[in-house]
């Protein structure tokens, strides 16, 4: 007796007799197949395994709630605090609704990034899983999007200073920057302009691109299946799980724990709304962007004015899109991988990098005193 | 001993008890998160965001020609008032001298704030005394006896 | 005499076509410590701008560039004005309404007439050469409009004029006068709320006047203070303490407050200690400082209460709660304390009972409204608990299902 996708062994009559009259007309057997076929590879590295399905469920968790917050949001900026502020105090369930979003969206950016990252260690990114490792850098840059576009939605006084702040930086770029900024603002300084485009990108524009980019990497994962780390491809024995139903009985396990921890933070620590941006007062001090974020702002603000007769930042700026080129094509740098060389280089690259952007985020988090001034 | 089809029969029906605990739970954690998400769905009383806008827990009748009472809007006070010719007016309450709660003095017509002796007129117009600036007028429509402020 | 003859050649020269300056061509020339500087000043004079030269002050003639001719007595010169002499001579424009007129109509005319009945200009009458004159405060040459900020009479500076000869102690002791009122005065919440920039808040000239200096005597000084404070000088004349003061010659407000060093009242005016203002007539027990405790109790019966509602409204507030009902009760609540505080000045304790009778039931509403909002958060953690149950047995299930499914591959857990 196995346990077959599709035995209605045990569930109950009623059930049963629903779920044959969907097969009938639906039929579903050529799917329940190749779902069956499913397997993920067992090893003492399983663990890393699941947080390609969390960040997926975080993200539908991000489009559910978003979507709830669209039917009372309101994008101009004389009604937006207001609107936020309105969900937060007097639509019933509102403040849980916001609160998972944003709770939600750092967890997502967070989980993508631990996903990102243990994808590399296990060097899931050699042949032929190179497209899976672009097309997922893609969607991590456009998770930074969603972060960066969503946090100005409130239209409060941290936010707008933040992304007055983070609009500045790509001005930088030599010849295209100031158009860059200036087509991201919709105008020469931040304004309600800047908070319609930044709606149109954070729930038409980003979402589009990332179902299509998501469909991309998902049908590759199934086509290519999960990938073995170098070190246990030789081993003879490949114990595997089936991913229907039991890998994904354990997703779920994951799953229900995320939302445990979104709700306890919802209902614990609310997010907060702050005041209304008020675009001719002085920026506060402590202005920051979201956590993820933090290093390359508090690199920035390390790097001094002039580097070898050239803006500062601007260096900074090139160096940030130059590890953003590595991520990207890190399959086609690192073909050492694929061949099944060990990439001690790129490791110790990573490792450094990691622990750089660690401890700038650290020294930002310190209060303003310890901060360079 | 259990014989062997005995223990697959309790295999079986321990793995339909699972089965149903299982659907039980997922099931009743489902409902749990569809809840909130109804409630959401149906709007509050108020469907403007009050800080801009609200309907005031007072009746049009209610306010007399040449009185006024201050009223909540948006957590501060706000000063409904009407003048002697009939016309119905709504300003901050809060004097821009030094923050008391302004009040309405019908002997006079005007708008007094008793801290230091300033005096603001019916539209809000800082005409004597202290206060540096005018106080704000807000919007003023009724619909039949309900009063809607709104932020200008 | 060659001085002269050698300034006359040097001056024959260039020749403006400007209005005769003879005055101030020979007067800047000359850089002399006492002579020049009222030349270099008279630049910016509001009556040398509006064209009126030295000889309207100080008589002679103006398009001379010999001394003697300039300074001819019989064209009117009078050389340095006496102070005793300088405010007819300022009134003989500043008087005169249809001159004034010519220039700024808005202006007033009776600041001469004024000036007479001030003790500066009584004094000056009698013979005393060191009381103010216009020039003392207005400047002899340079003078500025007083909306000017940098006149010394202007509204942000008119108390550090006042203080040159009142902060003078050689100057106010021969006259019995005191020479620290400056100082006491800066100690005062009027100089404080000026710095930050109301001018609204009184300084010398707007409980001395003007130009009728005179300090508000022991019976007008409830009126004076009542110019803004109008509600208190009300309630202190229906108070018992008005005929009591006036019949002992007690100069009203000033008797618990200071004429000068007016500090921010507290509660403790009320009790005995340091700050103590009732005890002073009121012996212990007497009915007045029983009247004086309760109205303190009653004050901070009020005042704690509102703290209290205040406290817990701030910890809905950061537990994300929606406050704004609690909110807009504590600003009520704040109006009726005022109004207790304000009622002490009926020196009746019944007063104050009833206006903080009032505001208590307010304050407690605030902190009801403030415990309804942590009450709506303590829903929602029982929510939370209740979900996070839920979820917990969801995930029992989960696990007991998958080692179920194990168990039964013979996968061990």
């Amino acid at each position: 007796m196995s346990e077959e996708i599709g035995s209605l062994s045990d569930v109950s009559e009623p059930t049963r007799g629903i779920l044959s009259w969907l097969r009938e007309r639906l039929g579903w057997e050529a799917l329940a197949r190749v779902a069956s076929k499913k397997h993920v590879p067992l090893h003492r590295w399983t663990l890393f395994y699941y947080l390609g399905g969390m960040a997926l469920f975080l993200f539908t968790v991000q489009v559910a709630t978003g979507i709830l917050l669209l039917l009372y949001y309101r994008p101009s900026a004389s009604e937006a605090f207001e609107s936020v502020q309105y969900i937060m105090a007097e639509v019933p369930f509102g403040w849980l609704i916001r609160s998972i979003h944003s709770w939600g969206a750092n967890l997502f950016v967070g989980v993508v990034l631990l996903h990102m990252i243990s994808v590399f260690f296990l060097k899931a990114y050699r042949a032929p899983r190179e497209l899976t490792w672009m097309s997922g850098a893609l969607l991590l840059f456009l998770a930074l999007g969603f972060g960066f576009s969503g946090y100005l939605l409130p239209w409060n006084e941290l936010s707008f200073f933040a992304t007055r702040v983070g609009t500045d930086v790509p001005a930088q770029i030599p010849i295209i920057g100031p158009l860059l900024s200036r087509v991201l603002r919709g105008g020469s300084d931040v304004t309600g302009a800047t908070l319609s485009r930044f709606y149109g990108i954070h729930v038409a524009i980003l979402p589009a691109v990332t179902t299509g980019l998501l469909l991309l990497h998902l049908l590759l994962v199934q086509k290519q299946g999960m990938s073995v780390p170098p070190p246990l491809e030789r081993e003879p024995s490949k114990r595997t799980l089936r991913f229907f139903p039991d890998f994904l009985l354990r997703d779920m396990v994951g799953w229900m724990l995320a939302v445990g921890l979104l709700a306890a933070l919802s209902a614990l620590s609310p997010w907060e709304l702050g005041k209304k941006a008020d675009p001719f007062a002085p920026a506060p001090s402590g202005i920051r962007p979201e956590w993820y974020f933090l290093s390359m702002f508090q690199a920035l603000k390390y790097l001094p004015a002039k580097i070898a007769g050239l803006p500062g930042e601007m260096l900074g700026v090139f160096f940030f899109g130059l590890v953003a080129f590595g991520i990207l094509t890190l399959p086609l740098l690192d073909r050492g991988a694929s061949r099944g060389r060990p990439s001690a280089w790129w490791n110790w690259l990573a490792v450094l990098l990691l622990a750089g952007a660690l401890v700038l985020t650290i020294l930002a988090l310190l209060p303003v005193a310890a901060g360079p001034r | 001993m259990e014989t062997p089809s005995a223990a697959l029969a309790g295999d079986a029906s321990r793995r339909r008890w699972i089965t149903r605990f299982l659907a039980t739970t997922l099931g009743a954690s489902i409902l749990s998160f569809l809840y909130p998400v109804l409630k959401y769905l149906v709007p509050p009383v108020s469907s403007e965001p009050s800080l801009s806008e609200a309907e005031l827990d007072v009746k049009a009748s209610d306010i007399l020609p040449n009185t006024g009472r201050i009223v909540p809007f948006a957590g501060k006070a706000l000063l409904l008032l009407r003048s002697p010719s009939g016309e119905l007016k709504a300003l901050t309450a809060t004097c821009t001298h030094l923050a008391c709660t302004v009040q309405y003095r019908p002997e006079r017509s005007d708008i007094w704030c008793a801290c230091h002796n300033g005096i603001y007129d019916l539209n809000g117009a800082n005409v004597s005394g202290p206060p540096p600036r005018p106080l704000t007028k807000l919007d003023v429509n009724v619909r039949g006896d309900r009063i809607v402020v709104r932020r200008v | 005499m060659i001085p002269t003859v050698v300034l006359s050649l040097v001056l024959a020269l260039p020749a403006g076509a400007a209005a005769p300056s003879g005055c101030l061509d020979c007067h800047l020339a000359l850089n002399d410590a006492r002579l020049t500087p009222p030349a270099k000043a008279s630049a910016e004079d509001v009556h040398a701008v509006a064209g009126f030269t030295c000889v309207f002050c100080h008589g002679g003639d103006a398009s001379a560039t010999d001394q003697e001719v300039a300074h001819d007595r019989r064209k009117g010169f009078r050389g340095r004005i006496a102070p005793r002499d300088i405010p007819e001579i300022c009134g003989s424009c500043h008087a005169d309404a249809s001159r004034m007129k010519q220039f700024n109509p808005s202006l007033r005319v009776d600041q001469l007439a004024e000036y007479r009945t001030s003790v500066h200009g009584t004094r000056l009458a009698a013979g005393d050469t060191a009381v103010a004159q216009c020039a003392s405060c207005h400047g002899a040459h340079g003078i500025l409009p007083v909306k000017d900020s940098r006149s010394p009479v202007s509204p942000t500076r008119i108390a550090l004029t006042c203080n040159r000869c009142h902060g003078d102690a050689a100057l106010m002791g021969p006259r019995k006068r005191p020479s620290d009122v400056y100082a006491k005065y800066a100690m005062s919440v009027h100089f404080r709320e000026r710095q930050k920039g109301d001018l609204s808040a009184p300084s010398c000239n707007s409980c001395h006047g003007n130009h009728g200096a005179v300090p508000p005597g022991v019976g007008s000084v409830a009126n004076v203070c009542g110019t803004c404070h109008a509600v208190f000088a009300d309630q202190f004349k229906l108070s018992p303490h008005w005929e009591a003061f006036q019949d002992m010659g007690l100069p009203g407000c000033v008797t618990c407050h200071e004429n000068h060093e007016i500090v921010h009242p507290t509660e403790a005016f009320l009790a005995p200690g340091p700050s103590d203002r009732c005890g002073s007539c009121h012996e212990p027990g007497s009915a007045g400082a029983k009247a004086a405790a309760q109205i303190r109790e009653d004050l901070v019966r009020l005042d704690t209460e509102t703290r209290s509602a205040r406290e817990t409204v701030r910890r809905a507030a950061e537990a994300g709660m929606e406050v704004s009902r609690a909110r807009f009760d504590l600003s009520r609540a704040d109006d009726a304390l005022i109004r207790a505080r304000t009622n002490v000045h009926l020196f009746r304790a019944s007063a104050v009972r009833e206006a903080s009778a009032a505001g208590i039931s307010i304050a407690r509403s605030a902190r009801k409204a403030g415990l309804r909002a942590l009450e709506e958060r303590d829903y929602r953690r029982r929510g939370l608990l209740v979900s996070l149950g839920l979820i917990g047995l969801a995930i029992a299930a989960l696990i007991l299902k998958i080692r179920d499914i194990d168990r039964h591959r013979g996968i061990p857990s």
